[in-house]
């Protein structure tokens, strides 16, 4: 991968972690779902004193973010959060995570189960430049973001600003916030985020029957 | 922060200690056992590889498994062939690095290589202990161990490690003595034994006990119960392999199997077992068998309080368990358990899972992956 690649999905990747980490206050109690490296619970540690948790499948992922110290569960998410009580996490952060679940929803409802409050971010996939080279070639956009084509990349499920709100609005999730990113994942986006945003972020919440 | 780091195994794997001897540490302070019982003196015999520092910080203990010792690596003279059992992940610039860490790993208390135990000479009757020696738990090893640590001078340990019974032990330091221990790495081990490790302990004990040389426990030392003690050996040592690890390394290879010898030992696998089993009498005491596959048995961290998150109310220690897929010993889901209760508590805990084909056995063996596991923890 040529360099300046990698720098921009690196970039990418950071300002992704620090729009999620403005959400969550000084030790909240935090459990990341696809924690990767532990780059966001270990950031979240030292600048926040959160007690962090992080689970992810990949285990040359965990080994790293055993080095950065960072509490790390190698596994399924589902089988993690099922080790939990309601509410026991402040913040769930579910970070790139649910374009790669095959049972998305299954772990968003679990997810609003052991969470307070649930940080969902994913690509827009209903970003223009997205539309366009699908509309133009028929195929996903590879870029910085997606460098992989189909033939080696992880299977990923496409979605959009609107499929996600339909989502909530169809099974009573309630969106306390959102955050729209433009394709430079930094330029806030006000206008036809659908179209607009590369990257999105919801906090959901559901309202606990009494 | 460097999202991109690629894990990079670097293909060394370090030096060896060289030639060691091991030491004895006399202790005349009565030890009260967990379930009665008491000793009113005991010998622990260790090994120590590295230096301790100033500040005593430096300190590892290595806990050793069932039929282990405390000879975990190096030799005892040149032409010694066998290094010492853990001796991959012990030495210069290996996980466990002698030259920044001061490693410490002793026999068990009831075992037979040197610390005291049931074939040790009782001072009060001049006679051995055999079944007169108290029920060992996995506690009462630990509060052996930790008192060994106290003779060395270390107040707190930087990391207690070991797998299988020493995983357990491993957690029985950080529940027995929280302000002792920074680090704990428990590997291939279990918070409890399930049914289907007591019963092939059982199976085991049975085979020594009714070997009628066995006598109650009161065997002697120029006879002892071999043919019971090696079969518990060759049925145990199964438990710790795995089926594909058996068909790799022996598969159906057999000498002609002859009509009127159908029954002589011709596959590769018997012949294995069999070595084992008689390798095994050589060198490990039949009552200690019998006093260590008990305390496996009776190990049970939900004693501790009632639950799991009970038990570890008090851990301090940052702990790192990992399983590996083909163990049916102590399977993932019971090594995952471990930290998932911890998790629950909000303490600071991982879990990794090492894809092996080894079984029980894998924390033994050459593994980069655990290499890297276990420098990163000791050293994050």
């Amino acid at each position: 991968m040529p360099d300046d690649k990698n720098s921009k999905s690196l970039s990418k990747r950071k300002i992704e972690l620090r729009a999620i980490s403005e959400w969550i206050s000084e030790g909240e109690r935090v459990l990341d779902l696809g924690c990767g490296r532990g780059i966001l619970l270990n950031e979240l540690a030292r600048r926040k004193n959160i007690y962090g948790v992080g689970v992810d499948t990949d285990f040359d992922k965990i080994v790293r973010a055993i080095k950065r110290g960072v509490n790390a569960y190698h596994g399924d998410i589902m089988d993690l959060l099922s080790a939990f009580d309601d509410a026991s996490f402040d913040w769930i952060v579910c970070s790139r995570t649910l374009p790669e679940l095959e049972n998305a929803k299954d772990v968003v409802f679990e997810a609003l189960r052991v969470g307070r409050r649930v940080a969902v971010g994913f690509v827009n996939h209903a970003y223009w430049r997205n539309r366009l080279t699908t509309a133009l070639t028929g195929d996903r956009i590879v870029n910085e973001v997606f460098p992989l084509k189909w033939d080696s990349s992880r299977p990923t499920n496409a979605i959009s600003v609107n499929s996600f709100k339909e989502f909530c609005a169809e099974n009573d999730i309630k969106i306390a916030r959102s955050h729209f990113l433009r394709g430079d994942w930094e330029t806030p986006c006000k206008l036809l985020p659908n179209i607009f945003s590369g990257y999105a972020i919801f906090e959901i919440f559901k309202e606990k029957r009494r | 922060m460097n999202d991109s780091d690629t894990v990079t195994h670097a293909e060394k794997y370090g030096g060896d200690v060289g030639i060691v001897e091991y030491s004895d540490f006399y202790c005349d302070e009565p030890l009260d056992f967990e379930l009665g019982g008491r000793l009113d003196s005991f010998n622990v015999r260790y090994e120590t590889y590295g230096r301790l520092n100033e500040e005593k910080s430096n300190a590892i203990l290595v806990c050793h498994a069932l039929t282990g010792d405390h000879h975990c690596a190096g030799v005892y003279s040149i032409r010694d062939k066998k290094s010492g059992w853990w001796n991959n992940i012990i030495g210069p610039e290996k996980p466990l690095d002698t030259n920044k860490y001061f490693v410490i790993c002793s026999n068990c208390i009831g075992g037979c290589r040197g610390t005291t135990g049931p074939s040790s000479v009782n001072p009060k009757t001049g006679q051995r202990y055999n079944l007169t020696f108290p029920a060992v738990t996995m506690r009462d090893m630990v509060s052996v161990q930790e008192r060994l640590v106290s003779h060395l001078g270390i107040g707190k340990l930087a990391m207690a490690i070991g797998g299988s019974m020493g995983g357990m032990q491993a957690l029985q330091w950080a529940i027995d003595f929280p302000d002792r221990v920074e680090k704990i790495c428990a590997l291939a081990t279990t918070s409890r034994q399930n049914a289907q490790a007591i019963a092939f302990n059982e199976v085991g004990r049975s085979a020594i006990m009714q070997d009628p040389v066995w006598n109650g426990g009161n065997y002697e030392l120029a006879r002892v119960p071999s043919v019971g003690l090696g079969i518990a050996r060759m049925m145990a040592h199964i438990t710790y392999l795995s089926d594909k690890g058996l068909d790799d390394k022996f598969g159906r290879e057999h000498k002609k199997i002859a009509g009127d010898e159908i029954f002589k030992p011709s596959f590769e696998i018997e012949n294995y077992l069999h070595y084992q089993g008689q390798s095994f009498v050589n060198r490990f005491d039949a009552n200690t068998y019998l006093y260590f596959t008990r305390a496996l048995d009776l190990f049970d961290l939900r004693n501790y309080g009632g639950s799991l998150e009970a038990a570890f109310k008090n851990v301090e220690a940052k702990t790192l368990v990992v399983g590996f897929t083909s163990d049916w010993l102590f399977p993932p889901q019971q090594n995952r358990e471990i930290v998932k209760a911890l998790l629950r508590i909000g303490k600071t805990a991982s879990y990794a899972e090492i894809k092996s084909d080894l079984g029980h056995d894998s924390f033994l063996i050459h593994s980069p992956k655990l290499y890297n596991l276990v420098e990163y923890f000791l050293n994050a």
